[in-house]
C-alpha cells in the first residue's frame, strides 16, 4: 500500500502580535504515505513544530492557519475539520515529563483516549491499558498501570506517552522531538520501538527533530526547514550524500565525527530570523557563506537538483541557471566575501 | 465489587484502623441526636414545602421524638440557667453555679470539635500509610509543609474556632436568642431575692431592662452576673441583652454570607478563568474587558445601591437579607479572584498534556475539568481564604453602617454599632469584643490562606516559614 494519507501544500501559519505578523511556517507542502517516515529537520525557531500543530489542528491564537490546504486520506482538515479525525493523527511531544498529567495514573490516562476512540470502560478498558503498555514495551505492566508518572523513567514516560497515541487507533503518528528530552541509550530504544510500531501498524510517521544522526537513522525522506520555508527536500540516502543547499551542508558538517581532522566543529554563524513579510530575498542569505548579490533581492524557488530519480528539490540561486554563480566544490569551504 | 468488600473486611480486622473507625462511631454517638435532628428537620420542611401533603400531625410525633434523643453538647443536658435558692444552685448542671456550667459546656463543645478533627487527620493519615495505592503524592507535600507553617497553622486554629463557633451555636450561648432578644417578654426567669429571702419570677424582658450597659452607672460588664443570677460572659449589651449569645449567633450569618459569596465567586471566577485560558485570544480579551468594567464599579456605593434599592423585595427578605449580601458580594468580587487565577490557569494552558488531550479529540469542558482545574484548585483555596476574610469585614462594615443584614438579626458589626457611644465608659466591652474578633477571625483567614500559598508553592515562601523556598521568592 501506498496511498498517501497525508498531504500538506503550501501551507503558511503565522502568528499576529501586536506589532507585526510573524510567518513561522510559510509556505510548505509535503505528503506523507503509509508506513513512510517523513522527517522535518532544523534548528530551534525554524517552525517545525508549529508545521506539526498545524498538522493537528492545534495552532491557538494569534496563531493561524492563513493559507494552503492539509488533506488527511482525502478530506480538508483546514477551516475547522479535524474533529473527524481526532485520533487518526495521534502525536508525540518532546518532553515526556510534560507530556503526562502528574494528577492521574498513567493507566487513568490511557483509558481516557481508550474511552473516547474505542468506547472502552472499566475493566476492558483497563485490561487495553495494560496491552497497550505492553506492546510499548513496559515491564510488569498490570502493576505500572496503577502508577503515577513519578513513578516512571525519563524512557518509560515517553513509552506510556506513545501508548496514549495508540490507544487512539491513529494511522499517522507526529513525533515532535520525541527523544531530544533522552538520554542517547534510551534514545536508540524509543526509536527502535517507534520503527516495530511503525512496520506492525503500517503508520505514517512525521518525525521532527533538530538532531541530524536521528533523521539518519529512521526517516525514509527528509525535508530541511529554515525560517518557516523548506530549502531542501529529498529521500535521506541522497540527502546525506549529495546535499546542495549551504543551510543542508552547514547542518551536516556540524554533526560532530563527520568532519574528519578538523579540530573545531564547523558552525553557523547567527541565527534564524523571525520572517514577518512576504519573502524578497533569500532567508539564509544573511549567514550563507556563498551568498552573492541576487541573494539579497531575489527569493529562490524549489528546483529539482541532483539525481533526476531521486526527487530531490532545493531553493537556493545557486543552482539556478539563470545565475552565473556556481555551486562551491564539495569540501572547500568558501569564503561568502569572494563573490562578484 | 468484591474487591472493596474484601478491603472494608480487612480495614475493620486491622486494629488501628478499626479503632479508629470505633472513635469515629463514638464520636457520632455523642451527637447522634443533634445530627438527626437537623437531617429530620430538613426532611420535614421538604415535605410540608410540597403541595398537598397533609400530614403535620406524624410528622410533628416524628420530629419531637427525634428531639428527645439525648445529645451530649445541647443546652438541656448541660444546663447553665438556674436560680439560686438561699442554700445552692437550682437547675444547674450538677447544680454548679451558672458560670461554671456554662464554661465546661463551652469547653466539651471545643473539645468535641477538636476531637473531630483530630479523628479526621488521623484517619487521613490512616489511609495515606495503609490504604492509598501511591506511595507519595504531590499533596502529601503541600500536607506536609503547611504542617511546619506556624503562621497558618495559628490561621487555621481560628478559623476552625470561628466554624465551631458558628456551628454550634444555639448550644454555646448562656441563653438563646429567642429567649433573651426576640421573644424576651415571652419567657419568665426565676431568681433569688435576697431582700425577701425567697425565689421570685420576673420576665426575662423586664430583667433585661435592669441589666443595660449603659456605661459607668448601669453596667454589665464581661464575667458578671446580673441582678438576677443571670451569667455574662462577655456582659450585656446596651439594652440588656447577652452580648455573647448576640456574638455567637453572629458568626453564623458572618460564615454563611462570606461562604456563600466567596464559593459563588470562586466558581463564576475559575470558570471565566478556564476557558479564558483554554480559548486565549479574543476570548480572553473580552473577559479582560467586562472584568476591567466591573472592577471600575466602586463596590461600596454599589452595595449601598443596590441594598437600598432591592429593600423592599422577597430577595432581601431571604436570609435577612444575607443571601442578598452574598449575591452582591459575589457579582462584584469575582473579577479580583478571576485576576489572580488567569495566569495560573494560562500557565496550565501551555502544558503539554493539554494538548495531547486536544490531539486525541477530548472536549474542551473535560480539558478544563480534568486537567487544568486541579491546578487552580489550590489558588482558589489561597484566595477564596483571603477573600473571606474581606468578606466578613465588608458585611460587619455594612452593618456598622446600619446596611446590609436586618435587625434584629444578630450580627458584629452591628454590635459595634450599637456599643459605640459607651465605648469611653465602663460599658466600652459592647463595642471593642466584637471589634477584636472581626479583626481575629479576618487575620485568621489571611493567615490560613497564607499558609495554604506557602504549602502550595514553596518558592513563593515569604512569611519565613519553616521551608524556605529554593531562592527566587520575593
Amino acid at each position: 500500500m501506498s496511498d498517501t494519507l497525508l498531504e500538506v501544500e503550501n501551507l503558511r501559519t503565522v502568528f499576529h502580535t501586536e506589532k507585526e505578523t510573524i510567518r513561522a511556517v510559510d509556505g510548505v507542502s509535503f505528503d506523507v504515505e503509509r508506513g513512510e517516515t517523513v522527517g522535518l529537520v532544523g534548528e530551534s525557531g525554524s517552525g517545525k513544530s508549529v508545521t506539526a500543530r498545524s498538522v493537528l489542528g492545534l495552532v491557538d491564537e494569534p496563531g493561524v492557519i492563513e493559507e494552503g490546504s492539509i488533506e488527511f486520506c482525502g478530506d480538508e482538515l483546514v477551516g475547522g475539520n479535524w474533529d473527524e479525525h481526532r485520533g487518526d493523527i495521534a502525536i508525540v511531544f518532546q518532553d515526556p515529563m510534560n507530556s503526562l498529567n502528574p494528577v492521574y495514573t498513567v493507566g487513568n490516562q490511557i483509558k481516557e483516549a481508550l474511552r473516547i476512540h474505542q468506547g472502552l470502560r472499566g475493566q476492558a478498558a483497563t485490561d487495553a491499558a495494560i496491552e497497550l503498555l505492553e506492546d510499548v514495551g513496559i515491564p510488569d505492566a498490570a502493576r505500572r498501570v496503577t502508577e503515577y508518572p513519578h513513578q516512571f523513567s525519563g524512557g518509560m514516560r515517553q513509552r506510556a506517552v506513545i501508548a496514549i497515541a495508540l490507544a487512539c487507533d491513529p494511522d499517522l503518528l507526529v513525533c515532535d522531538e520525541p527523544t531530544t528530552a533522552l538520554d542517547v541509550t534510551i534514545q536508540a530504544q524509543i526509536l527502535e520501538l517507534l520503527d516495530e510500531l511503525q512496520r506492525e501498524e503500517d503508520l505514517g510517521v512525521l518525525f521532527i527533530t533538530h538532531d541530524m544522526g536521528v533523521i539518519e537513522e529512521t526517516t525514509d525522506r527528509v525535508n530541511v526547514m529554515y525560517a518557516g520555508e523548506f530549502v531542501e527536500s529529498a529521500p535521506v540516502d541522497e540527502l546525506f550524500d549529495d546535499p546542495k543547499h549551504p543551510y543542508t551542508k552547514g547542518l551536516l558538517a556540524s554533526i560532530p565525527g563527520r568532519t574528519a581532522g578538523d579540530e573545531r566543529l564547523p558552525t553557523i554563524e547567527g541565527e534564524v530570523p523571525t520572517s514577518t513579510s512576504e519573502p524578497s530575498e533569500c532567508r539564509f542569505a544573511p549567514r550563507c557563506p556563498h551568498a552573492f548579490d541576487a541573494c539579497e533581492s531575489v527569493h529562490p524557488e524549489r528546483i529539482a537538483v541532483g539525481d533526476p530519480d531521486a526527487d530531490h528539490e532545493t531553493a537556493c540561486l545557486l543552482y539556478d541557471d539563470e545565475f552565473e554563480e556556481s555551486p562551491p566544490e564539495d569540501g572547500v569551504v568558501a569564503d561568502g566575501g569572494e563573490t562578484a | 465489587m468484591s474487591v472493596t468488600t474484601s478491603r472494608v473486611a480487612d480495614a475493620l480486622t486491622d486494629g488501628r484502623t478499626a479503632l479508629w473507625a470505633l472513635v469515629g462511631l463514638l464520636l457520632f454517638l455523642l451527637e447522634a441526636g443533634a445530627f438527626l435532628n437537623f437531617v429530620v428537620g430538613l426532611t420535614i420542611d421538604g415535605i410540608l414545602a410540597l403541595p398537598g401533603v397533609d400530614a403535620a400531625g406524624f410528622l410533628t410525633t416524628v420530629e419531637s421524638a427525634v428531639r428527645e434523643i439525648p445529645t451530649l453538647l445541647s443546652r438541656e443536658t448541660i444546663p447553665n440557667e438556674g436560680y439560686y435558692d438561699g442554700s445552692g444552685y437550682e437547675g444547674t448542671f450538677l447544680g454548679l453555679s451558672p458560670a461554671i456550667a456554662w464554661a465546661l459546656r463551652a469547653t466539651l463543645v471545643y473539645l468535641y470539635a477538636f476531637a473531630a478533627f483530630g479523628w479526621g487527620v488521623w484517619g487521613y493519615r490512616i489511609y495515606r500509610r495503609n490504604y492509598r495505592a501511591a506511595d507519595w503524592t504531590p499533596r502529601d507535600d503541600v500536607f506536609d509543609r503547611f504542617r511546619g507553617h506556624k503562621w497558618g497553622i495559628f490561621g487555621l486554629v481560628i478559623v476552625f474556632m470561628f466554624v465551631t463557633m458558628a456551628v454550634f451555636a444555639p448550644a454555646l450561648g448562656p441563653t438563646t436568642v429567642d429567649q433573651n432578644m426576640r421573644n424576651s417578654y415571652g419567657y419568665e426567669t426565676k431568681y433569688w431575692d435576697s431582700d425577701s429571702g425567697s425565689v421570685e419570677t420576673i420576665l426575662v424582658g423586664d430583667a433585661n431592662l435592669d441589666s443595660l450597659s449603659q456605661g459607668n452607672d448601669q453596667n454589665i460588664g464581661p464575667w458578671t452576673y446580673d441582678d438576677y443570677g443571670r451569667f455574662h460572659p462577655f456582659g450585656t449589651m446596651q439594652d440588656g441583652s447577652d452580648l455573647f449569645t448576640f456574638l455567637v449567633v453572629g458568626s453564623r450569618i458572618s460564615l454563611v454570607i462570606g461562604v456563600l459569596s466567596v464559593a459563588l465567586s470562586a466558581s463564576i471566577a475559575a470558570t471565566l478563568a478556564l476557558t479564558s485560558a483554554y480559548y486565549k485570544g479574543r476570548v480572553d480579551l473580552s473577559m479582560v474587558l467586562i472584568s476591567d468594567a466591573v472592577m471600575a464599579m466602586p463596590q461600596l456605593l454599589l452595595l449601598i445601591m443596590l441594598t437600598t434599592v432591592l429593600r423592599e423585595t422577597w430577595i432581601n427578605e431571604v436570609y435577612s437579607g444575607g443571601f442578598l449580601l452574598a449575591l452582591i458580594f459575589a457579582f462584584t468580587g469575582w473579577t479580583y479572584m478571576w485576576r489572580s487565577i488567569r495566569g495560573p490557569a494560562l500557565q496550565i494552558s501551555e502544558r503539554e498534556w493539554i494538548d495531547a488531550a486536544r490531539s486525541f479529540g477530548q472536549t474542551p469542558i473535560t480539558i478544563m475539568r480534568k486537567h487544568m482545574l486541579p491546578y487552580v484548585t489550590g489558588y482558589l483555596l489561597i484566595y477564596g481564604s483571603m477573600t473571606l476574610g474581606g468578606a466578613i469585614i465588608s458585611i460587619a462594615g455594612l452593618s456598622y453602617l446600619g446596611l446590609g443584614v436586618a435587625p434584629p438579626t444578630p450580627e458584629w458589626g452591628r454590635a459595634v454599632n450599637l456599643g459605640q457611644d459607651y465605648v469611653r465608659t465602663g460599658s466600652w466591652h459592647i463595642s471593642l469584643i466584637p471589634g477584636i474578633l472581626i479583626t481575629l477571625v479576618v487575620t485568621g483567614f489571611n493567615a490560613l490562606g497564607d499558609g495554604i500559598r506557602d504549602a502550595i508553592d514553596p518558592q513563593s515562601d515569604s512569611a519565613g516559614g519553616e521551608t524556605a523556598g529554593a531562592g527566587g521568592g520575593a
